[in-house]
């Protein structure tokens, strides 16, 4: 057993878009390229064509192509737009239904998991229960930077308009619902992003880019890894406060300059409610001295997958890939290359679980 | 995301009708790693060579049908824009385009988000008062005015 590996096909979204790779092609990747990788998860309005409506031959040539390469479809990811009907907003009830139809989508696409966004209430996430245990599709909520894993009241406000009213409580709320049913078919999401604790590279670059240089940009980014290597996090957060003051003041400055959003110890208390994981990262670094290692120089992988071994955690670590988005203000020279980004990121996984 | 690309290259055309140059168009992209509801697009912020064309100017073509005004698209509650598809926007703008070069300023407006709003933000005064093309809570991936240079085909 032990930890699985897996790829949400999200990582290699810029390929998608721009024609260079079909999900065919991401399925044919993953299990040729990954060494032992098999896992799949699909952003469900990206990889599903005329979602939410595919056609049968859609749906045949999906659980064909998973047959094929001996992979396995983990999780869905669903979203939840609350103006989709746009003369009222949606109320809980067709929150409810809209849960229950992607349900039915996942299972007939061989899904164990479909992901909810984080504000989808609990009231509709119990309407569809019933039918998530008829057919053992489970609903999972994902933890993303920056809710924390249990009510942490010390966090400062927030008014991000994409962040639900109870974010600092949530996660709190879903265990209690959990303990409360006994429910086997909703559980949580980790999102490895929750243990970034310094700003990734990509993103510090594409937001200070808003205001000097791209040459400046980099600079800049350089000089906060190494004041953040040789003298701390404070001096680091000072550094950039006096180099860029509005990136501090700019509503993502809070997400990037604030440290964790969880420990990843807190792993423990969320241990029997962990179906899946997020492999969130940005940009696989080479470690210094050691040719063909690679490591997430923001996020705390290692200390993570250390306590998710220890827990004895099984299901599967799906790599999510953002670093391209934050690269494609620059032209052509400037994208990233996706399919590289998630090798590296399984050299690094398959060290750190011990395969 | 995907600042450069979000007007698509050699796609600016004047649109002809019955012999008669009624506007112009080019295709555009979802500035989004995901496709969304056609309900939820709100119309685009479009300036060209420094003129604002407000979202009643505008008609949006995509998935083989002809072009819609905006207040239609808002009706196609489960009609999907997919991730992978150019939609092509056309503007009423009597004569066309001159040939040449024309500078395009653009950003989307549209309603996709994470779920239910968060505080300072209020779901029910989005239904009434959505923003309007221009406004950055319209385009949450990509909330700055990015320029193109274009040739009229």
């Amino acid at each position: 057993m032990g930890i699985k590996r897996g790829v949400s096909l999200y990582s290699y979204q810029q390929s998608e878009w721009f024609g260079r790779m079909t999900w065919r092609d991401q399925l044919e990747e993953v299990a040729m390229n990954l060494g032992g990788a098999t896992g799949i998860e699909i952003i469900s309005e990206a990889t599903i064509p005329q979602y939410p409506f595919p056609s049968e031959q859609f749906i045949f040539d999906w659980n064909n192509e998973i047959a094929r390469w001996n992979l396995k479809a983990v999780t869905m990811d669903c979203y939840l737009d609350v103006m989709q009907f746009r003369t009222h907003v949606m109320n809980h009830k067709e929150a409810a239904q809209r849960l229950m139809y992607d349900l039915r989508l996942a299972k007939k696409m061989g899904f164990e998991n479909i992901r909810l966004v984080h504000s989808v209430p609990l009231e509709a996430i119990e309407m569809a229960l019933p039918l998530a245990e008829e057919l053992n599709v489970r609903m999972t909520n994902e933890i993303h930077s920056p809710y924390p894993i249990t009510a942490n009241l010390n966090l400062p406000d927030v008014d991000h308009a994409f962040m639900g009213a109870d974010w600092k409580y949530r996660h709190s709320q879903d265990i209690a619902f959990i303990e409360r049913t006994g429910t086997k078919h909703y559980g949580l999401q980790p999102d490895m992003g929750i243990f970034q604790y310094r700003a990734p590279r990509p993103m510090l670059g594409y937001l200070l880019r808003s205001y000097v240089s791209a040459e400046e940009a980099g600079r800049i980014v350089d000089e906060y890894y190494r004041v953040f290597d040789e003298a701390g996090e404070s001096a680091a957060n000072k550094y950039m406060e006096d180099s860029c003051p509005a990136i501090m003041e700019s509503k993502f400055g809070f997400m990037l300059f604030s440290g964790m959003s969880a420990r990843p110890e807190e792993l423990y208390k969320i241990a029997p409610y962990i179906y899946c994981i997020h492999g969130k990262f940005y940009k696989m670094t080479e470690i210094p001295g050691k040719p063909g290692q690679y490591e997430e120089s923001s996020i705390r992988y290692p200390e993570a997958i250390k306590v998710l071994k220890s827990i004895g955690y099984d299901g599967y670590i799906d790599s999510e890939y953002e670093g391209q988005r934050s690269q494609q203000d620059m032209g052509d020279a400037g994208l990233a290359d996706e399919v590289e980004e998630v090798r590296r990121h399984h050299e690094m996984l398959k060290r750190l679980i011990g395969e | 995301m995907y600042d450069s690309y979000l007007v698509v290259k050699d796609t600016l055309q004047n649109d002809v009708e019955n012999g008669k140059t009624v506007g112009f168009s080019f295709g555009v992209r979802l500035a989004n790693y995901r496709g969304i509801f056609l309900s939820l697009v709100n119309g685009f912020y479009v300036e060209v060579d420094g003129k604002v064309y407000s979202r009643d100017e505008q008609t949006f073509e995509i998935n083989g049908r002809p072009a819609r005004s905006m207040d239609e698209i808002a009706k196609c509650y489960w009609e999907h824009w997919d991730m992978q598809d150019m939609g092509r926007v056309h503007i009423l703008e009597e004569g066309g385009l001159a040939p040449g070069e024309h500078k395009i300023t653009y950003m989307e407006c549209n309603l996709a988000y994470y779920g239910y709003h968060g505080k300072g933000c209020d779901d029910e005064i989005f239904v009434k008062n959505p923003p309007q093309p221009g406004d950055p809570m319209g385009s949450e991936k990509t909330p700055i005015k990015n320029d193109y240079v274009l040739e009229l085909r």
